[in-house]
């Protein structure tokens, strides 16, 4: 059965996305209350017309904190993955397309790097270079680069003796010319539809990192930290804190493995009967 | 003229697409199989002949729909029977054999297990007697060594022993009236093609059983069909005795077929 | 198959060694002085210089990284100094607790994953696909420990029918002497049923959280590969040959849909048995996770290293065995 490119779950994944792309770029200009400043409300405020998704412990105003953490969320994981995307697809291509000793060394890079618990990996490095955007960033990218470099470089050593590369060779390409324009752009699909996999991936350990503190400084508005502070809230019946970031990282998260779905039916040719 | 094992008439059909458009692919097919001989149906890919001998079956691909047509066998109408009549009727009265025998045969179970599971599915009894009628129909296809065979997986067969497994399955462990054969021989080295061949004639002639043979291949048709229908673009062209179509091909398309598996075949030119 | 598991193990070495390494220079470069973790604040530079002494700092790192590789393969993780013990003491008596809540989770996930993949597969773009589509997508885009929250949120603080996050008992009911190390199994061997109710009862929020998280993926690959399969020439065989639905579904699709749901729960096993670290926080349960949280809480970087060390050895084991199940289901590995 062959797929339209715009399949259901593709719409619906883009759509959400572009949602959360349009809060991020809202909550830049305009929130309902200060995203930062607490004490806007009491604390502990249940849901209410003024503040629809209630206050948290400091008083700050849930809905305005939860649409200024679209942009640190979404932010990240865009970053963070464009980044691994870019290094772990050059490894992954140096690696397949040259072997010998270079792909040995990378190769078995990955294989020490893959034999560590991913977010515990991350953790312990977050805690080393300490909280920031950037730091953050940087860690989840590089905690992701393995998976790309495995993902190129099978890609590109399953076609580097193709046909075609004979031939792109033969025309006189040099090899970095075959290997980057003539081998890797037939990898895109792949790429693309675990990027997006990897995205979703990433906002989780992004929340998860900020639930335990070492994400972002404490009072910054992203979910994870969000979650956290209203863990206790939890316990005494204040559920609201803590719930609706949870729905916001799953609607984004759910938006990313749905175009990543999308993305891998269009390119895998063996789900696209 | 006998009464014939399984008539289909006016088979018609279309593939739908995801997007819901038909594509019209068999239209009125209509043949009789003659009961303790070999049918042919010829035709080149796209001719619709898998796809009938796949609906006699019901086990055609689901995007196909049927808009017309009967097949009748041993009096009953094979589309109209509820699926647990029809499940009835596969393996046990009717069979069949697939190209590429090494994938249609399950990759995790032993070759042995294979057969045995479906004679306990259609005679019953324990599993060590199953596994010896299983050994014993691999003996009767001419696989050397059946009991290690037997126990080896389908990745360590050749594709013509995989084929004469299959074939074993099918033909002897079913025991059924009809066995469908699509195109058994394609793939197989042309010297396994011919023994492949043999043993099929040899068991519809030894066992009375029925066989229709699906291939795109005249060449493979000759000594061993009684009859031959010939399909082109989704319709019965032709249909006649193998000597008829051989001898005197009413219809061009399949003069151009016999022309063009006799140039294929024959090391010499042909004389014109 | 001998020589290829032995490859295997072989493999695994390296990477450990890598693993070991890495761990070691992170914690160094990114870790501080590891003197002022030990020394009291108030410590004069004589005590320092003696510390330093004592852990060996005024070696070249070289050195140390050399007398560190010894100690591991020693087993000798050092002393972490949140709890005064040997670091390999502690993880091994945390072992069990997440060892307990890991096996549980993880065949619980597995018990209802496998099933709810096949009805998907078989009901192909119809209703019951589309839900179990939708609550694998929910389980794996949620985070754990926010799932975990809100079934402590209804089912402790709303309907009350569940004990509160507080670890493996209640609080005020002392743990027996281990004896395997797994409550559950203690109890049983103690007839403490009283208590062993009490137990299970705190396991049931825990496993049940674990338990969502690892059904998503195990549905989903269920799902794809079982779809696969049911697509494939043996299938449309075994349909020729007259077997019924269930007999194809369960006997002859599952089996070869399975092989990369193995791949897949060891993975998963690597990650659970390694502490799932914010659901053992979650709910206060005593494991590994939380030792690692706790460590990173405190700057412990012995009790750190040893606990990743542990953990990536855990997972490049939990490889091997699946590579040996996968050896024993797959008849084409076996030549």
């Amino acid at each position: 059965m062959k797929r339209a490119p715009f399949s259901w779950s593709m719409r619906i994944g883009l759509g959400i996305l572009a949602v959360y792309a349009a809060v991020a770029l809202l909550a830049l200009v305009w929130t309902p209350h200060d995203p930062l400043s607490p004490g806007v409300g009491d604390s502990y405020l249940a849901p209410s017309a003024e503040f629809p998704l209630g206050t948290d412990r400091l008083g700050s105003d849930v809905l305005s904190r939860l649409m200024a953490g679209t942009q640190y969320n979404l932010g990240i994981a865009l970053v963070a993955v464009s980044i691994a995307l870019a290094v772990g697809s050059l490894l992954g291509v140096i690696a397949g397309y040259y072997g010998g000793p270079l792909d040995i060394a990378i190769s078995r890079g990955v294989e020490v790097f893959q034999a560590f618990p991913g977010v515990l990996f991350a953790m312990l490095v977050a805690k080393a270079v300490g909280p920031g955007v950037i730091n953050i960033i940087l860690v989840l990218s590089f905690v992701g680069i393995p998976d790309y470099v495995r993902l190129a470089r099978a890609e590109v050593q399953s076609r580097r003796n193709w046909p075609y590369a004979e031939a792109a060779r033969m025309v006189g390409n040099r090899s970095w010319q075959v290997a980057f324009r003539h081998l890797l752009p037939n990898s895109t699909g792949p790429l693309l539809a675990f990027t997006s996999i990897n995205a979703a991936f990433v906002s989780l350990v992004t929340a998860s990192l900020g639930f335990l503190g070492l994400g972002l400084s404490p009072n910054t508005p992203e979910w994870g930290n969000m979650i956290a502070r209203g863990q206790d809230g939890v316990m005494t019946g204040e559920w609201w804190v803590s719930f609706f970031p949870g729905l916001a990282i799953l609607g984004m998260t759910g938006a990313f493995y749905l175009l990543g779905d999308a993305l891998s039916d269009l390119t895998d040719p063996r789900r696209r009967r | 003229m006998t009464v014939p094992l399984l008539e289909v008439e006016g088979l018609s059909g279309a593939f739908r697409s995801p997007g819901g458009e038909m594509t019209p692919v068999l239209f009125d097919v209509g043949f009789a199989l003659q009961p303790g001989v070999i049918t042919a149906i010829v035709g080149e890919t796209g001719s619709g002949k898998s796809l009938t001998a796949l609906s006699i079956l019901g086990i055609q691909p689901p995007n196909f729909q049927r808009s017309s047509g009967r097949i009748l066998f041993e009096g009953r109408d094979l589309l109209a029977l509820p699926a647990e009549e029809i499940r009835a009727i596969r393996g046990r009265r009717i069979s069949m054999v697939f190209q590429d025998a090494r994938a249609a045969l399950n990759p995790v179970f032993t070759v042995g297990r294979q057969l045995a599971d479906v004679h306990r599915l259609h005679h019953g009894g324990s599993a060590a007697a199953a596994m010896c009628r299983a050994i014993e129909a691999l003996r009767s296809v001419a696989i050397p060594e059946p009991e290690r065979r037997a126990r080896q997986y389908p990745h360590e067969f050749s594709g013509g022993m995989a084929q004469r497994a299959m074939i074993a399955m099918a033909a002897l462990v079913c025991a059924p009236r009809l066995v469908i054969l699509d195109e058994p021989t394609t793939g197989l080295d042309v010297t396994i093609q011919a023994a492949i061949m043999e043993l099929i004639a040899e068991l519809v002639a030894e066992r009375g059983l029925t066989a229709c043979l699906i291939t795109h291949d005249l060449g493979v048709v000759a000594e061993t069909c009684a009859n031959v229908v010939v399909m082109q673009s989704g319709r019965v062209v032709e249909a006649a005795s193998t000597e008829a179509i051989f001898t005197r091909p009413r219809h061009a398309y399949t003069q151009r077929l016999l022309a063009a598996s006799l140039l294929e075949d024959s090391a010499e030119p042909v004389p014109a | 198959m001998l020589r290829l598991l032995l490859h295997r193990a072989l493999w695994a070495l390296p990477v450990a060694l890598g693993v070991v390494t890495i761990t070691f220079f992170t914690a160094r470069l990114f870790g501080g002085d590891p003197t002022e973790l030990y020394a009291p604040p108030e410590a004069t530079d004589e005590l320092r210089a003696q510390i330093r002494e004592k852990l060996g700092l005024g070696d070249p790192l070289l050195v140390q990284y050399l007398r560190y590789l010894g100690e591991i393969a020693r087993f000798d993780f050092g002393i972490s100094f949140t709890t005064n013990q040997p670091v390999g003491q502690d993880l091994t008596e945390r072992l069990p607790a997440t060892l307990e809540l890991g096996l549980i989770g993880l065949g619980l996930g597995i018990l209802i994953g496998v099933p709810l993949g096949v009805i998907a597969a078989v009901s192909r773009e119809r209703v019951p696909d589309f839900l179990v589509r939708g609550i694998t997508l929910a389980g794996m885009a949620l985070p754990q420990f926010w799932i975990g929250l809100v079934l402590i949120w209804v089912f402790f603080v709303i309907l009350g029918w569940l004990p509160g996050p507080v670890g493996r008992l209640p609080i005020g009911v002392p743990l027996p002497e281990p004896i395997t190390g797994f409550l559950l199994v203690d109890l049983a061997l103690l007839r403490d049923w009283e208590k062993w109710r009490l137990a299970l009862l705190q396991l049931v929020l825990p496993a049940g959280t674990l338990a969502f998280a690892m059904l998503a993926p195990i549905a989903r690959v269920t799902r794809s590969s079982m779809v696969e399969a049911l697509q494939s020439d043996y299938i449309r065989t075994a349909v020729a040959m007259g077997f019924g639905r269930r007999a194809i579904w369960f006997r002859y699709a599952l089996r070869n849909a399975l092989l990369p749901v193995v791949t897949l729960v060891g993975v998963l096993a690597g990650y659970v048995f390694g502490g799932a670290v914010l659901l053992e926080s979650i709910f206060g349960w005593p494991g590994l996770g939380q030792y690692a949280l706790q460590a990173i809480e405190s700057s412990d970087f012995a009790a750190l290293q040893g606990f990743v060390i542990y953990a990536a050895l855990l997972y490049v084991g939990t490889f091997l065995l699946v590579d040996m199940l996968y050896i024993l289901i797959d008849p084409r590995m076996r030549t």
